[in-house]
């Protein structure tokens, strides 16, 4: 007898762990108020509705991990959260799958087809509409450096002779290249033209101005999370980073931060389904939930990023103030958008083609700027 | 009795059974050692071979592009390749389309030249309208204008190689010109020397830094009554015992602007708060924090060979009328050398190859060879210039080994 339960509860034990794996998705995204948007907004929703369990992961926005789970042939992510460039290497190879968008996604309440719901066509065919949002700058209210007059516009941003202070500028060239030609007066609709005849170095000349300049200097970040935390400690004046985290810090976290809108670049991002995940149907089945009317608006609940589906947007703006949190109360979310009208007055849509094709070379002497500037 | 042989008592002769005895116990031996053996062998040998594989590896685009290959070899680089490479090249090109496989050619020759990964793209969705009796350079130069800038072309010269030593070039910032010289390339991209040198510098300036850190505190542990010695050598390897992780994150804690020493530093009057010192994300960041976390691996081999110093011989020196200057100089010193090496070169090589300390506290000019590598593996996803890179800091740390070994002798090192 008390072999029979030894062998059932070993069996069980056997049993237990595949049948858990059946029932869990593990999403990859950026980490700190981002996922958590995703977390609250869609992923714990769905949760509950299918009994699925959503499994958050954070990664810094490189596709390595990926391309060695691939070659060692044990994939742990089922769904990845990823900049329009990396939909194009991933699809390119084969880490991802191939969407068949208008059947793979459920239409707008309205029956408009995902694929006109969505804002714009896809990068790649592998990739499926998340978020609108923007790389923005943004500094701190009570910095004692700037006495009755704020930084407005983009050009502020490069002028440490009008407020003093050390900057902090994303790791990469992308977003950094685009501000110093816009900074430097280049028209936001030439700017992709421009940067491949010499474009680059012009850019790098307006970087070094202020990066050398003995009022400014820049440091640099790679997660989203440290340009408001660099601004609240005052390692930095001024930082660039993503709207999303600046507003968290704003409205969620109330510290004392404001955003610059002139200037802005707006950027999509996407999901995408990994090749061969461990869980990829029901992965699948998440997806379509995470990326309906439903769920990208709940995630605009948390976070100021514009949901991809122009449904969502009409489910927003039906049901404002959208947001609330201790700091704010209920509050309209839609104003606090990269896409709302008010804050695209001057602004540059990130193109992720080219950096799809001149990441490589323009990162090589990126580097080598940093190295000898920094 | 014949010829004075020894028989043992099985009568065997006993010099064959010696060698019986011998073997069975070297085969035991080598029974007992076989799993570590192996262990190494598969996780230690073999990956490096691997690694050495695929820093000249190109048999993939050589495969998917071997009809190309055949012909592209022939042309000799003048001008645009002959419309017979080109057709051959527009049918690799079709083939790997209907099977989905152009992705991984645009990404690849996307390594050697810029822009391939959208050119590819685009030709691909032209390929159907293509005029299979007209002229095909002529027709890939109206897809895109690229076609038209013979660098592309001699980008998929290069590319479809089934093996190369490019990487190894890029490596130290040289690349193969058009015509196979080997040239430098265009200064605003030079990293890669920059990098290398800039590795050595830090570590032989951390083992610099160590050395002269450690030399006293493995003085004081060897000749303290133990009670305070013990006190003391806990001292040394509490850090040791702690993550890496942990003690570079309390540095980051402790150095920064608003950190905790330039605070202090403030509050005591030495520095003015709008001139705070620039401790972190820059070369002092890393040559502090580096010293700090490779410092044990000085003072134990230091250590141990002090404990063997007889006080004695000091105090004859002494004795002799030597300056206790002199008698350092002369006696304590050269006895040390052993432990100055060991722990030198250790210290040295776990330098050159640093990786999460320069990364986090080094900033722009803090970061070392091994980041690049890192750069390579996780944002370019180059694993062949990664690889390249690695063999070469391996190759790096085999010639300090062998130099210390004709220098110094290996077997006088000692390690604790």
């Amino acid at each position: 007898m008390q072999r029979l339960t030894k062998l059932i509860s070993l069996a069980a034990l056997l049993v237990a762990p595949s049948m858990a794996t059946a029932a869990e998705v593990n999403v990859v995204s950026w980490g700190g108020a981002y996922t958590e948007s995703q977390k609250l907004g869609y992923g714990d929703p769905y949760q509950e509705m299918s009994g699925v369990q959503v499994n958050w992961l954070d990664y810094q926005g490189n596709l390595d991990s990926i391309k060695s789970q691939v070659e060692s042939g044990t994939i742990t992510y089922d769904i990845i959260d990823v900049f329009a460039k990396d939909t194009i290497t991933g699809c390119d190879e084969g880490y991802f799958v191939e969407f068949d968008f208008d059947n793979d996604f459920p239409p707008a309440p309205d029956g408009t087809p995902a694929s006109q719901d969505f804002f714009a066509p896809m990068p790649s065919k592998c990739a499926v509409g998340n978020i609108l949002y923007s790389w923005n700058y943004a500094y701190h209210t009570e910095n004692i450096n700037f006495p009755g007059t704020y930084p407005s516009t983009i050009g502020d941003f490069f002028d440490p002779d009008k407020y003093p202070g050390k900057r902090s500028i994303y790791g990469s060239a992308m977003s950094n290249l685009e501000i110093a030609l816009m900074a430097d007066g280049v028209p936001s609709s030439e700017v992709y033209d421009y940067m491949l005849d010499n474009g680059i170095d012009r850019a790098l000349d307006k970087l070094t101005e202020l990066c050398t300049h003995p009022k400014g200097g820049c440091i640099t970040w790679s997660a989203g999370a440290q340009p408001p935390e660099q601004l609240v400690s005052g390692e930095v004046v001024m930082a660039t980073g993503w709207n999303g985290r600046h507003f968290n810090a704003i409205h969620t976290e109330g510290s004392p931060l404001k955003m610059v809108w002139d200037g802005q670049l707006l950027d999509y991002e996407y999901f995408a389904l990994v090749n061969g995940g461990p869980n990829q149907e029901e992965a699948m089945k998440a997806l379509q939930y995470f990326t309906s009317t439903e769920g990208l608006a709940g995630s605009a609940k948390h976070i100021a990023y514009a949901p991809f589906r122009i449904s969502s947007l009409d489910v927003i703006t039906a049901a404002e103030p959208w947001f609330n949190s201790e700091a704010t109360g209920p509050m309209e979310i839609m104003p606090h958008m990269p896409t709302a009208p008010v804050n695209t007055e001057n602004y540059l849509l990130l193109d992720p083609i080219f950096w799809a094709d001149n990441e490589t070379e323009i990162n090589d002497q990126w580097d080598a700027w940093k190295s000898n500037t920094l | 009795m014949t010829n004075g042989e020894i028989r043992t008592s099985d009568g065997e002769l006993l010099s064959v059974k010696l060698k019986k005895v011998e073997s069975r116990k070297r085969t035991g031996a080598l029974v007992l050692v076989l799993p570590l053996l192996l262990f190494i062998i598969i996780t230690y040998i073999f990956p490096i071979i691997q690694m050495l594989q695929r820093s000249v590896d190109n048999t993939q685009m050589n495969d998917l592009l071997n009809n190309t290959y055949q012909v592209i070899q022939n042309w000799d680089g003048t001008d645009f390749p002959p419309e017979e490479v080109v057709k051959t090249f527009y049918n690799d090109l079709k083939y790997l389309s209907e099977n989905k496989l152009h992705g991984k050619i645009a990404v690849r020759l996307n390594y050697e030249k810029g822009g391939f990964s959208s050119l590819i793209k685009k030709t691909v969705r032209k390929l159907d309208s293509f005029d299979i009796d007209g002229n095909y350079l002529q027709q890939f130069k109206d897809v895109h204008k690229r076609w038209a800038d013979q660098e592309y072309w001699l980008a998929l010269k290069r590319a479809t190689v089934p093996y190369h030593g490019r990487k190894y070039l890029a490596s130290f910032d040289f690349k193969q010109d058009f015509d196979g010289s080997i040239v430098r390339i265009e200064e605003k991209k030079r990293i890669n020397v920059t990098l290398w040198l800039r590795t050595i510098y830090v570590a032989l300036g951390v083992t610099l830094c160590c050395l002269i850190l450690a030399y006293p505190i493995a003085h004081l542990l060897s000749v303290l009554p133990t009670r305070y010695s013990n006190l003391l050598m806990i001292c040394v390897l509490l850090p040791f015992w702690t993550s890496l992780l942990v003690r570079t994150s309390s540095w980051m804690v402790l150095l920064q602007t608003q950190g905790v020493l330039n605070d202090f530093l403030v509050f005591l009057g030495i520095v003015a708060d709008e001139n705070r010192l620039e401790l972190m994300y820059n070369m002092t960041g890393t040559f502090i924090a580096m010293t700090q976390i490779l410092l044990p691996f000085m003072v134990l081999p230091l250590y141990s060979v002090m404990k063997t110093i007889s006080p004695s011989l000091m105090r004859a020196a002494t004795s002799m009328g030597a300056t206790p200057f002199h008698a350092f100089r002369k006696i304590y010193f050269p006895l040390t050398y052993a432990g100055i090496s060991a722990g030198s070169i250790l210290v040295f090589v776990l330098a050159i190859g640093y990786y999460i300390t320069p990364a986090l506290v080094g900033g722009a000019k803090g970061t070392l060879i091994s980041n690049r590598i890192a750069y390579h593996m996780q944002s370019t996803l180059d694993w062949s210039y990664a690889t390249a890179m690695a063999t070469i800091l391996l190759v790096g740390v085999l010639v300090v080994y062998y130099v210390y070994n004709r220098v110094v002798g290996i077997d006088n090192m000692r390690l604790g």
